[in-house]
């Protein structure tokens, strides 16, 4: 199904319009050239182009109207692009690559470089309305707001507030997930979660357990220091084009290896050396079948594993059954292509693993990153330059949506749910904590884990006897999130229809404004774009960027803070919520919220990053290094691009950001650190702590916990507070209280003093004691090809999560193979992200990327008499089937086929496409891939299975 | 003027080069020199001065010079395409054989034309005019003549503009205006088209009967139609040899040409070329058969061209013949009404005929 | 004076289509017309290069040699321009050219496909003071060249690919990887020949 709704004409007025003024500001690329050291041999690399020895104007017209150049960051994916508008008479005219950034040097993908029409386009939601008998009605905000609060309100007199979702997103800024979080807080429930969920759950916790934070440990511009490169389950090549650029750099610069271990013979295997071509969803014994070759040739890494890693004899244990003839069997890669593999790795260090949504939208997707972390760990990898594990987050800020707790099972800055949490977080935001108790249906479900976002549906469909809160969802907010990124669409139908309110926060009309049948009790509200507002966004590495405003919120939108604040004055909250937060009319104070976080963010470093610092950074980004990141000079001299957190203490401590993750080799007040002694001190008598590993400069030459003021005192550290520091953590708790709690700075601050890292120096662990599988095992997905391996390699048994049931078993026990004898796998194109209701409403991405298709092999293809461009049905075991376009290549091997899952306006066959409102929606439409993706939530995190199933694919 | 071999031909070069030699006799190589390395098309391929290049680059590039195949994600499968040669082909032999031989075979068809006035003169009526006439055509005919007339010379002075309006008339009027009237040439070619091929396709039903050889043309052509000499009248019905050979002309080249313009108004759509090689193949050619769209829509635009120079040729001599080359002859298309000594002379079987049926018809 | 020239490096191409959508972005290029394209070859298998294409401003240029009426022609720093006033739109430029540049409106020529449009190395056209007046007449976009800047396409290139400028030193960028790269297909044969390490 494609539509061109669109016929698109030449808009050179607004361009002409600016032409005048652009003649006049010319930017000299000598000096670009200059800069980037073209007369050095290797930045040959980085370089786009000759000095040109253009011609200049020669009748320079008369000077226009000035042409504002802003400086913003693209809003598709993590790697945090610099993005430079140029604004005319408050339009954005044009773009300009930034040659200064050091993360992408000016470059850009598809999508960065269309992203000019993300803010234009004339698809975009303009207006708030309403679903009025089957009919969009345009409505006033007022009324709007009135009408959804007042039924909200309703809903939480008859259901409790657990019965409103909040669904944020990583669309948004730090400081908007930030306020989105507290508010959901206010409003008394932990049903808020964002993409954070669903793209790399599995990663946050499963690396978070091994070794204390779950983020991207180096950087993008770190693998130019890499000599090998090994990617799981990733395609940086289409989801990540930029991070190509640094990868292609390290093959050039360092002859670095790349392999790629992937299903599909992707744009990213292209460029590689080697492609492990995998059976979905045998991640663990691909890892487990090279560590097999490490510890048989004795190639780990034992120093370093003596050091700083714990338990690795009980994975040695586990590897020992993944011979090389096991792992074919099970996985299908050749026993000889892993032993070249894991010699490659060992023969090139250090060297770096990257994965992405392959690795951790599994059942057992906790399992494949901890097993990946645990290799890195035994080659040594970890905390070296050029090494560590890269893993590629997806949104633009979804690093920045999961610290600040965009999430139901946490909050900002990782606190947790328990009661401390709370009371810390009350002390931040100066509330009363039994207030806040107050707020929720019970202390009991305030202090346990709301449902994710990947089961929202669940928490409708499900009797309410079998849910752990007191009724079901009745209200969903979808507060920049699509739903066809999601899996069982068919089954999510059906609770859209059952919704009593639906509200849907976008610039864009995403697929969840048309889903279920629904007539009455729905509104859309224009969201501004991030280029309407500012605000800061961490990229995947965690350097933290500030986006300037570009133009105006245009047509009605509001940014996302400001409808925040209008709901809670609804609610009647605004007073307590913003109470340090400064309020322009209805739009609280960006930087203001900015500066309330930093004052609680203490356990992951988000503390020194101000917003004054950091538009110092986007000022200066000229004087940062393009491989270290590091300023040379100029007002940030020394300070790390973005300040990556953690970085420690408060802004005036002048803490540089941390560029690598648990790297001993530079002071902690320079970025270094041990690994985080977070699971205790000792299991079953072992020590967790460092052994003769620490970072340079530290005083405590050994692994010691993390800090308390009790630990200050012993070590007569204490001396260092400052009077002040020391009456704030005597108010706090005394010598109970800790660097996570201290709201002075004052433990961090003596800590780091003194080179100690302020969370301890402990080892890494391979095995988190307190996960399903300790020991990251193999498990067949639930809807598997391969019933042989079923008793071998089962699922876990039915359990409850998240306040709902849980299966597993019960789908694993039945044979759905003999009816669906081909895998299905999913992933994304270029040219769009996610759901896709903005970028393909962008009507250049758009026309280069029209249509839905599905890839399958030329064998599987001719079986089933299929031809390349043939219209071909795919059906899912759980009855979902969609139609789209035959791609037959060999780029997926026998038996796999594969769809992206960016399309969305079809259901079960139905058009919806004349369901949205005039004027709105994607220029190209198609059937959604996710209509066929099946149950399977991750055992831990219940992250949804969107990598591996089964289907049975016919011509149409 | 490019040279018409400026590199080693491909397949499809070949044919182009068969077609010349089979249809233009008359064409000259141009001369001209290639900037380009050998066998790269211009600016493609690696700088020089990379001594890395291998053997597997190699091998693609020259896949790719093949005119191989790629994806694109645009619904535009002609952009899979990455290098076409076949539209170095079309330069060279357009503005090679085609527009040198074309002009010389116009100049030789001038020249022809010019050397039999200037050896006959104007052919006269031997016994001068009766005084009376015969209808030669009715009206509807005359209509349909001068239909395809005018069609054909707004389309043959339209078509010669675009191969050498900017080597002649460019100079003369300046871009603009000059622009502007191929442009107005183009829309009334592009229109004008329909005017002849429905003349042409009427004219052959209404005169096909009359055009079928026969033994009588032998004769004819054997004295040259008597126009070599004076007195010699050799018999014919209603269209002699010479008029059939028009005729024909007018009938295969005008389908020709009408199928091939039809082919270049919707550009990439009609195939014609691949079957036709199909064909020819069988009878001991060896031309491709796997033409893409575009080297489909390349040959109809050089076959269009090659059709229309030898028709405006032929016509050349239509014209001359029918005017100022003999006496009387005018009037057929014009009033229609033919002196009847003229007729004697020229249809004396169609003369008789026409007069017996007439004779026949008053009784 | 500097003879423009784009070059794109097969071995970085990944095939993201920044190119093609910068130069939308730039110029506002309507729908249906692709100055620039990106092209795969031996989709799916091991060798899979991708390219980036639009016009490539060719010494010799095929388009200049065909038109009819001379609407196209060359800067003197090698920019193949093309005049949308005199343009008529026959269709015999996308006919000659090799890399399939020259756009149209329309894809039919009953009547008109209308002007021809193609990539302007950034250069705008047809006159060369670029007044904005004449710079929005034709639809040609924006002239980058004479701000002292490159195609947009090459700059925003992701992987630094796409290269353009000088010829000169376009050469020398790709010379200079060539020589650091020494692997894969790049150096076809040397990682047998001296022991390198894996990489084709």
């Amino acid at each position: 199904m494609l539509s061109k709704r669109s016929n698109g004409t030449v808009k050179a007025s607004r361009l002409s319009q600016a032409v005048a003024g652009m003649v006049g500001t010319t930017i000299d690329r000598r000096s670009f050239l200059r800069n980037s050291g073209l007369a050095a041999g290797g930045a040959a690399l980085l370089s786009s182009g000759g000095p040109s020895l253009v011609r200049r104007a020669e009748a320079a017209p008369p000077a226009a109207a000035a042409l504002k150049s802003v400086l913003s960051v693209c809003t598709f994916c993590s790697v945090g692009c610099t993005i430079k508008a140029e604004v005319k008479d408050g339009v954005w005219v044009g773009q300009e690559p930034q040659f200064d950034s050091p993360i992408n040097n000016g470059a850009h993908c598809a999508k960065g470089a269309a992203i000019r029409d993300e803010t234009n386009s004339p698809r975009r939601l303009k207006y708030p309305l309403k679903l009025v008998g089957g009919k969009w009605t345009r409505v006033s905000w007022d009324q709007a707001i009135t009408e959804i609060g007042d039924k909200m309100l309703a809903i939480r007199q008859a259901s409790g507030p657990d019965s409103v979702y909040w669904c944020g997103s990583a669309k948004m800024s730090n400081e908007q997930c930030y306020l989105i979080r507290k508010y959901a807080a206010f409003w008394g429930s932990n049903n808020v979660d964002h993409q954070a969920r669903i793209c790399h759950s599995t990663t946050v916790a499963g690396v978070a357990n091994t070794w204390g934070y779950g983020a991207m440990t180096n950087s993008f511009q770190d693998i130019h220091n890499a000599k090998s490169i090994i990617t799981f389950g990733g395609n940086p090549a289409e989801a990540h084009p930029v991070a190509m650029q640094h990868i292609l750099i390290a093959r050039e610069k360092n002859n670095a290896p790349f392999i790629v271990v992937d299903p599909r013979f992707t744009r990213t295997a292209a460029k590689a050396s080697e492609h492990v071509q995998l059976r979905p969803g045998t991640d663990v014994p691909v890892a487990w079948g090279i560590l097999w070759h490490i510890f048989e040739n004795g190639w780990e890494d034992k120093d370093f594993i003596n050091q700083r890693v714990w338990g690795m004899d009980k994975i040695r244990a586990e590897v020992k059954k993944w011979t090389p003839e096991e792992v074919e069997r099970v996985s299908g890669v050749p026993g000889a292509q892993l032993q070249r593999v894991a010699k490659t790795l060992v023969e090139n260090r250090p060297g770096t693993l990257t994965w992405t949504l392959g690795v951790t939208q599994h059942t057992i997707g906790n399992n494949n990153t901890r097993a990946l972390c645990i290799l890195q760990l035994a080659l040594g990898n970890m905390g070296k330059e050029g090494g560590g594990t890269n893993i590629f987050r997806g949104h633009d800020n979804v690093q920045g949506g999961t610290d600040m707790g965009v999430l139901c099972d946490n909050l900002p800055g990782y606190y947790g749910l328990a009661a401390g949490a709370w009371k810390h977080w009350s002390r931040v935001w100066d509330v009363d904590y039994n207030y806040m108790k107050s707020r929720f249906a019970s202390e009991k479900l305030m202090e346990s884990d709301g449902t994710p976002i990947s089961r929202w549906y669940d928490l409708v469909l499900t009797p309410k006897d079998q849910l752990d809160q007191p009724d079901n969802l009745k209200a969903m907010v979808f507060w920049g999130h699509s739903v066809n990124s999601l899996t069982r669409l068919p089954h999510q139908w059906d609770a859209f229809t059952k919704l009593d309110l639906l509200v849907v926060i976008d610039p864009y009309v995403p697929m969840s404004a048309i889903m279920g049948d629904r007539t009455d009790n729905t509104y859309l509200l224009p969201a501004a774009s991030q280029f309407e507002t500012s605000g800061s966004v961490t990229a995947s590495n965690r350097s933290i960027q500030w986006r300037e405003k570009v133009v105006e919120p245009i047509f009605e939108s509001k940014p996302d803070h400001e409808i925040m604040y209008l709901f809670a004055k609804k609610f009647g909250f605004e007073q307590e919520m913003f109470k340090h937060i400064k309020v322009n009319g209805t739009e609280p104070f960006v930087d203001d919220i900015t500066r309330e976080y930093n004052r609680g963010m203490w356990t992951i470093g988000y503390t020194g990053q101000s917003p004054e610092r950091l538009r110092l950074h986007m000022a200066n980004q000229a004087t940062f290094d393009k491989t270290t990141l590091r300023a040379n000079g100029g007002p940030c001299d020394g300070e790390y691009f973005g300040l990556p957190w953690p970085c420690w203490g408060t802004p005036e401590m002048k803490h540089p950001g941390s560029p690598n993750l648990y790297d001993p080799s530079k002071p902690v007040a320079e970025g270094g650190m041990g690994f985080r002694a977070r699971y205790g001190v000792e299991r079953n008598g072992e020590n967790l702590l460092a052994e003769g590993s620490w970072p340079v400069g530290s005083e405590i030459k050994d692994g010691y916990p993390e800090f308390t003021m009790a630990m200050l005192k012993k070590l007569g550290w204490d001396a260092d507070l400052t009077a002040d520091e020391r009456a704030m953590i005597e108010k706090t708790g005394g010598d109970a209280s800790n660097w996570k709690v201290d709201l002075s700075g004052g433990i961090q601050r003596v800590a780091i003093k003194h080179g100690c890292a302020p969370y301890g120096n402990a080892k890494a662990r391979c095995e988190v004691w307190t996960f399903p599988d300790p020991i990251p095992i193999h498990r067949e997905p639930l809807y598997t090809p391969r019933r042989d391996l079923v008793e071998q390699y089962p699922t876990y048994k039915d359990t409850r999560k998240f306040r709902t049931p849980v299966l597993y078993a019960s789908i694993q026990n039945q044979d759905f193979a003999k009816d669906f004898p081909l895998v299905l796998t999913s992933g994304c194109l270029v040219e769009h992200e996610g759901g896709g209701a903005k970028s393909r409403a962008n009507i250049w991405l758009a026309e280069i990327q029209p249509e839905m298709f599905l890839q399958i092999n030329p064998f599987d293809a001719n079986n089933a008499g299929i031809r390349n461009g043939q219209k071909v049905v795919i059906e899912g075991p759980e009855g979902g089937h969609i139609e789209c376009k035959a791609w037959v290549t060999t780029a997926v091997g026998k038996g796999v086929c594969w769809v992206p899952y960016h399309w969305g306006e079809a259901i079960q066959g139905k058009d919806l496409t004349a369901k949205f409102p005039e004027g709105t929606g994607p220029i190209v439409t198609g059937n959604p891939g996710n209509a066929v993706m099946t149950y399977g939530y991750d055992s831990v995190t219940n992250i949804q299975e969107n990598k591996v199933t089964l289907c049975r694919v016919r011509r149409a | 003027m490019q040279a018409a071999t400026r590199r080693k031909p491909t397949a499809f070069g070949r044919i182009l080069v068969l077609l010349g030699a089979l249809l233009l006799p008359l064409a000259l190589t141009a001369s001209g020199t290639a900037e380009t390395p050998e066998g790269l098309p211009p600016t493609m391929g690696p700088p020089q001065g990379n001594l890395l290049m291998s053997g597997n680059q190699a091998e693609m590039w020259r896949a790719v010079r093949m005119g191989i195949s790629g994806r694109v994600s645009i619904l535009d499968e002609k952009a899979g395409t990455l290098v076409q040669s076949g539209g170095e082909d079309l330069r060279a032999f357009r503005n090679g054989p085609l527009s040198s031989g074309g002009g010389w075979l116009l100049l030789a068809s001038v020249l022809v034309v010019s050397a039999f006035f200037a050896y006959r003169g104007r052919i006269k009526i031997d016994r001068g005019k009766s005084g009376r006439t015969v209808e030669r055509f009715t009206g509807f005919e005359r209509l349909i003549h001068w239909v395809m007339a005018c069609s054909f010379i707004v389309l043959a002075l339209t078509g010669l503009n675009m191969l050498y309006g900017k080597h002649v008339l460019l100079p003369l009027l300046g871009p603009v205006a000059f622009a502007e009237l191929t442009q107005l040439g183009k829309y009334s070619h592009n229109y004008i088209a329909f005017a002849f091929m429905a003349s042409v396709a009427v004219m052959f039903v209404m005169w096909v009967s009359h055009n079928l050889p026969d033994r009588l043309d032998v004769q004819w052509l054997a004295k040259g139609g008597g126009l070599f000499a004076k007195g010699v009248h050799p018999p014919a019905k209603k269209f002699n040899a010479g008029q059939k050979v028009i005729f024909w002309a007018v009938v295969l080249g005008g389908f020709s040409i009408a199928f091939s313009g039809i082919c270049l108004l919707l550009p990439f759509e009609i195939h014609p070329f691949a079957a036709t090689f199909k064909i020819l193949n069988l009878v001991g050619f060896a031309l491709p058969t796997d033409l893409s769209p575009l080297q489909e829509t390349q040959l109809a635009l050089l076959w269009h061209g090659i059709m229309a120079l030898l028709l405006i040729a032929v016509i050349i001599g239509h014209i001359y013949i029918g005017s100022l080359g003999m006496q009387g002859a005018l009037a057929a298309v014009t009033s229609g009404q033919v002196d009847e000594n003229w007729a004697r002379e020229h249809h004396s079987l169609w003369l008789a005929e026409h007069r017996g049926e007439k004779v026949g018809g008053d009784d | 004076m500097a003879r423009m020239k784009f070059l794109c490096d097969a071995e970085r191409c990944i095939n993201c289509n920044a190119c093609t959508t910068a130069c939308k972005n730039e110029h506002d290029v309507p729908w249906g017309i692709n100055r620039r394209r990106v092209v795969t070859l031996n989709e799916g298998k091991p060798g899979e290069r991708s390219i980036s294409v639009a016009c490539m401003h060719c010494s010799d240029a095929p388009c200049i040699a065909v038109c009819p009426v001379d609407c196209i022609y060359q800067t003197e720093q090698g920019v193949v321009l093309h005049n949308k006033d005199l343009c008529i739109g026959c269709g015999y430029c996308f006919y000659a050219c090799p890399f399939g540049a020259p756009q149209y409106p329309q894809a039919s020529n009953f009547g008109s496909r209308g002007k021809m449009d193609k990539c302007t190395f950034c250069s705008g056209g047809p006159e060369t003071s670029h007044r904005p007046e004449e710079v929005s007449k034709g639809g040609y976009g924006r002239n980058r060249l004479a701000e002292g800047k490159l195609p947009l396409c090459a700059e925003m290139c992701s992987t630094k690919a796409l290269l353009a400028g000088d010829g000169d030193e376009v050469s020398n960028i790709y010379r200079e990887r060539a020589l650091v790269r020494g692997f894969g297909s790049g150096a076809w044969g040397w990682g047998q020949a001296y022991q390198m390490k894996s990489g084709s």
